[in-house]
């Protein structure tokens, strides 16, 4: 893009080279005020032969007309309108010019600006299209992270009722501990008091049934032992036995 | 031992007896014997004990029965201990006492006592039983100081039981 313009640029110099040294400029070609008032001497001769013969009242007006060219010549040339045939000479220049350049640089310049637009535009849908990829991995990321924290936010809450259910058997098993433990406790106290009012009648029976025994042996001798058979055979024979 | 070959062992030692012509004495001897077997552990594990040579069992029934019983008896005893069965003496004895008793009408009635009965006794008792249960018992006495006082009477496998040791244990539970 940058050669064609470039080449362009080239083309358009050379162009304005050959013009500025091919076309012949208006002080060159044009008449100076000398010049202008000897063309106008010489126009006088031919017309009269001598320029004495203006001097002569019957010419008194050609004269008067020579003086007014004179002045033309004197005068200042116009400082908007060129000479013409610098409008010629400038104006086929220009047209040449133009023509070249509307044949040449024209299609340069817009093929170069179509490209530049191109471009420009092809870089916007890409940015327009990174933008749009960058948005989505943005609404990605940002779907991912939700996610995540969702996530998070659910194992949280999770780890949160286990630790409840956990808690909750942790107590309720620390109860039951507790309560069998009264229970066995409870059980103990009143197995060993059981066992103790057992053995504390074993030891009064003991005691009260030792000294009833020494009490019989002491009392059972010969006569009493007889009468005491004596006494089974009555049951016996009455069917109290 | 099967119970045939205990019967047999009883209606040999009855038939001794009754050989004898004392079989009153040697059938109270006997079963006395028994009953003192019985209630020695000690002694009735020695007369079956199988690792003490036959002769030397026999010797212990022979010193212990010397001077106590009959000769017939002695070697009755000796008999059944010499042929390897002193431990099942007691049980012997007892098959012996019902079969005598049976063979005289009568059924055993062993009364445990902690004093000897006199004839009278004995006799009340076996009216006592008879109209008690209406059969016809044949007392035999066995002295068992643990009775401390009064009578067990066991007639088969009924007990008649008025001992002071049974009251003891009634007021012992009583207690308990």
């Amino acid at each position: 893009m940058t050669a064609t313009i470039r080449r362009a640029a080239g083309a358009f110099g050379l162009i304005g080279v050959l013009l500025a040294f091919g076309a012949v400029p208006a002080s060159a070609v044009g008449e100076t005020i000398g010049t202008c008032m000897f063309d106008e001497l010489l126009e006088v001769e031919e017309e009269f032969g001598k320029l004495k013969e203006l001097k002569k009242p019957e010419h008194k007006e050609d004269l008067l007309a020579l003086e007014e060219d004179w002045e033309k010549c004197v005068e200042a040339p116009s400082p908007i309108l060129p000479e013409p045939d610098e409008i010629i000479w400038g104006g086929a220049a220009f047209l040449i010019l133009f023509g070249f350049m509307w044949w040449k640089g024209f299609p340069a310049v817009q093929r170069a600006m179509q490209a530049r637009s191109e471009k420009i535009a092809a870089d916007l849908d890409a940015a327009e299209q990174a933008k749009t990829e960058a948005a989505s991995v943005l609404a990605d990321h940002e779907a991912r992270l939700a996610g995540a924290k969702a996530e998070a936010a659910q194992i949280v809450e999770d780890a949160r009722a286990q630790a409840d259910l956990v808690a909750e058997e942790i107590q309720a098993r620390a109860n039951e501990e507790v309560a069998q433990m009264r229970a066995r406790a409870a059980a103990d106290i009143e197995s060993a008091r059981s066992q103790a009012v057992s053995d504390l009648r074993g030891v009064v029976a003991d005691i009260a049934v030792g000294a009833a025994e020494r009490v019989i042996k002491s009392n059972l001798d010969v006569d009493t032992q007889r009468a005491l058979v004596d006494a089974y055979i009555d049951e016996v024979a009455d069917g109290n036995a | 031992m099967p119970d045939e070959r205990l019967d047999g062992y009883a209606e040999a030692l009855l038939a001794v007896a009754a050989a004898e012509g004392r079989s009153t004495v040697i059938e109270d001897e006997l079963f006395r014997v028994g009953e003192a077997l019985r209630q020695n552990d000690e002694l009735l594990a020695a007369l079956s004990d199988s690792r003490l040579p036959i002769e030397k069992r026999q010797g212990v029934v022979e010193d212990l029965l010397g001077e106590k019983a009959s000769a017939v008896t002695t070697a009755l005893v000796s008999m059944v201990v010499g042929t390897g069965h002193g431990g099942r003496l007691p049980e012997i004895v007892d098959a012996m006492a019902a079969r005598g008793a049976a063979d005289r009408d009568r059924v055993l009635a062993k009364v445990r006592s902690a004093i000897e009965l006199t004839e009278d006794q004995k006799t009340r008792l076996a009216q006592a039983i008879k109209s008690s249960t209406g059969a016809d018992v044949e007392i035999r006495v066995i002295i068992d100081e643990s009775v401390l006082g009064g009578l067990v009477t066991e007639i088969g496998d009924d007990v008649i039981d008025g001992s002071v040791r049974r009251r003891q244990s009634q007021l012992r539970e009583n207690f308990g």
